[in-house]
């Protein structure tokens, strides 16, 4: 999968680069608008990341010039939190934003997420190790034996299942369960993740539900 | 033009426009009126010369005798701008007195007198008649050289430029004196505005003994500067309070950070203080988001839309939300609200959820919060109660400021950072509503959100309130 990554600011760029390289993608980074402008029509990437703020053409400039060649998913980085940026954004085709400060957790979920995009995975069932969820009928079991789950508890045990293996944050999980698209400053996530893990790690030797600190939550069979 | 920035200048300009505009009228009035007169008078006479030409001639004198002494007749006229011919019917002239050398006149004939203008290198004004005289047509025209009435004219169109040009100067001079008078208290008013300064928000504006325009405007002065001193000083202990909040996570970055870089370590203690600055960072992210948020809601111009939000509804998601903490504490969310309001979905959420975590972080384990609503034609109050220690009169005036907390112990990670509430009151008055807290033993301490229930510019009504979830 090839990336391509066009931020002036040298430190944002470089992180970005090895971050998701080390994610197993393939790389490009553009400095300025032209340079962006060269590597769009020369490269065939599988997703762009724009900074809107740029040196030489802009990103809403870029945004046109690469809606005019392909549908390639565009995820852009603003500083500015107004509206009008996010409306505008999307209006000209990009596919999803992030607002700076964004935790790299964030942006990852975000990238693996356009990556995969296309008709969404229905799944019925999913298993990791010995735990079983069968969505339909709403069933969790582990060594075969049931566990009983409140809604939400089954609706975050689901979204760790779904993105087995990726670090989710806090402010995701908080967005996917309960629809609340701000940091809040409360423990309520680390609340409910404890509370899952009491019913479906707990009472079991192996732990499937890990914590990364500072970054979120991972559901991952590390035997 | 920079002369014309002076209001005394321009009143006096005006004053000079009105006086032309006047003096030009009443000029131009008795300027018609004089020659109208000049002109009437003339055409009488015209008429009465050829009445006394026509009974000198029915006297019997024949024109022959006219013809011969001709000089008698130009002296009986007496001027030297007076005309007479008696043409017969051929054209050829009978009598002439023409000081001007006029060319002979072509005229229709008339029985009745007849008046009109001669154009040319010198123009006349003449009147004829066709009289029969003993048995042939002879036409009597008697004339005046318009010269001297010209030349009368232009003088008294001279001295009426003169007179508007003078009237003007005047009007000109007058309105600057008594524009400069009249706009002294101006003047003195912007000297006293201009001593004040940033140093000196404190000073007003003295209206005393001015006139009562100049003290409406000193009023309405003073009343901004209350109000601008009042924001000055909160933007300013704002921006220190701010500058505080962020010195706390920034130096626990840093100690922590130069700490462990002062020896090699293990690992897993880099890895440590990464996590921490980690927390650190995300404090900081925080208040910025949370800053800028109230930078939106208190610029009434950046539009967030609005839609009908049902109140039942979002309590319930945002108790949902909250429903493992408050459990944890052996808390309980007791949940009555009801009916619906045109908001702003996003901001409304917020605001709610700041409340609910503000009664989760300050009530007493194990007591229930309780959330109502109370509908009236205009309004939607949403109140949030719960269990706790009083909080005194002194700070219930000011829990809603920015970074204002009852305990300036309480400082910790999971802190709102001292601006929930803060948010939850811009918010509110970015809906055109407004927010207020009651504290007391019995009751515990009531945080409530008081909305309008349609906001100012929406258009369109909020569906019927949903029952009771």
């Amino acid at each position: 999968m090839r990336i391509l990554v066009v931020e002036d600011e040298q430190k944002t760029a470089d992180y970005l680069c090895k971050g998701l390289s080390e994610s197993g993608y393939r790389v490009e980074v553009a400095r300025d608008g032209y340079d962006a402008q060269h590597l769009i029509e020369e490269g065939e990437f599988d997703l762009i990341i724009l900074d809107v703020m740029l040196p030489g053409l802009d990103g809403w400039q870029l945004l046109r010039l690469i809606r005019r060649r392909s549908q390639v998913p565009v995820l852009f980085l603003t500083a500015r939190d107004a509206v009008e940026y996010r409306v505008k954004g999307l209006e000209l085709g990009a596919d999803d934003y992030l607002v700076k400060p964004f935790s790299f957790v964030e942006l990852l979920a975000r990238v693996r997420t356009l990556l995969r995009r296309g008709p969404p995975r229905e799944t019925e069932h999913f298993r990791v190790a010995d735990l079983e969820m069968d969505v339909l009928r709403r069933r969790v079991t582990r060594q075969g034996e049931r566990i009983a789950l409140t809604n939400k508890e089954f609706a975050l045990l689901e979204l760790f299942l779904d993105r087995e293996g990726e670090v989710l944050s806090r402010t995701y999980i908080a967005s996917r369960v309960w629809q609340m698209n701000f940091d809040s400053d409360t423990n309520v996530v680390e609340v409910a993740v404890r509370r899952l893990r009491a019913k479906v790690d707990d009472p079991y030797p192996h732990k499937l539900i890990h914590t990364e600190r500072g970054m979120g939550y991972v559901l991952e069979d590390r035997a | 033009m920079p002369v014309l920035n002076s209001l005394a200048t321009r009143l006096s300009l005006l004053f000079a426009l009105v006086s032309v505009l006047l003096l030009g009228s009443i000029g131009a009035y008795l300027y018609h009126s004089l020659h109208r007169e000049i002109a009437w008078r003339d055409d009488q006479m015209l008429r009465g010369r050829l009445e006394r030409m026509e009974a000198l001639l029915d006297d019997g004198e024949s024109v022959a005798a006219l013809r011969e002494r001709p000089q008698l007749y130009a002296n009986m006229l007496g001027n030297r701008d007076s005309l007479l011919w008696i043409l017969d019917p051929r054209g050829k002239v009978l009598i002439e007195v023409n000081p001007g050398n006029l060319a002979v006149p072509t005229l229709p004939a008339s029985r009745e007198v007849r008046l009109d203008d001669v154009a040319g290198a010198v123009p006349a004004r003449l009147a004829w008649q066709t009289l029969e005289q003993d048995g042939r047509p002879l036409t009597l025209v008697a004339g005046k050289l318009l010269d001297e009435r010209r030349q009368m004219l232009s003088a008294y169109r001279l001295r009426l430029w003169l007179a508007l040009a003078t009237g003007a100067l005047l009007a000109f001079l007058l309105g600057w004196g008594v524009s400069r008078r009249g706009l002294g208290p101006l003047r003195r008013l912007a000297e006293q505005a201009n001593r004040i300064d940033v140093r000196h928000l404190d000073r007003r504006l003295n209206d005393a003994g001015e006139t009562e325009e100049i003290g409406a405007l000193s009023l309405g002065l003073n009343r901004m500067l209350d109000r601008l001193e009042e924001g000055f000083f909160q933007l300013a202990r704002y921006s220190a309070d701010m500058a505080h909040e962020m010195r706390t996570p920034l130096t626990n970055l840093l100690g922590q950070t130069q700490h462990t870089l002062r020896r090699e370590r293990s690992a897993e203690e880099y890895r440590q203080v990464l996590e921490s600055n980690i927390e650190e960072y995300e404090r900081l992210s925080r208040m910025i988001d949370s800053m800028l948020l109230l930078a939106r809601t208190e610029n009434p111009s950046k539009e967030i839309p609005r839609e009908a939000v049902d109140l039942g509804l979002l309590v319930e998601q945002l108790c949902e939300y909250f429903e493992g903490m408050a459990e944890e504490d052996g808390r309980e969310l007791i949940h009555h609200a009801s009916g619906s309001v045109v908001a702003s979905c996003e901001l409304l959420r917020r605001a709610l959820a700041n409340l609910l975590a503000n009664a989760l972080r300050h009530g007493r384990s194990g007591t229930p919060i309780r959330i109502t609503t109370a509908t009236t034609a205009e309004r939607v109050e949403l109140r949030v109660q719960n269990q706790g220690d009083v909080i005194a009169p002194d700070d219930l005036s000011r829990v809603f400021e920015r970074f204002y907390r009852c305990d300036p112990a309480r400082t910790g990670s999971v802190d709102s950072g001292g601006l929930g509430l803060a948010i939850v009151r811009s918010i509110a008055q970015w809906h055109g509503g407004e927010v207020g807290v009651e504290s007391d033993a019995e009751r515990g301490t009531t945080f409530t959100l008081s909305l309008p229930r349609v906001s100012r510019d929406a258009a369109a009504p909020p569906p019927p309130a949903r029952g009771s979830a």
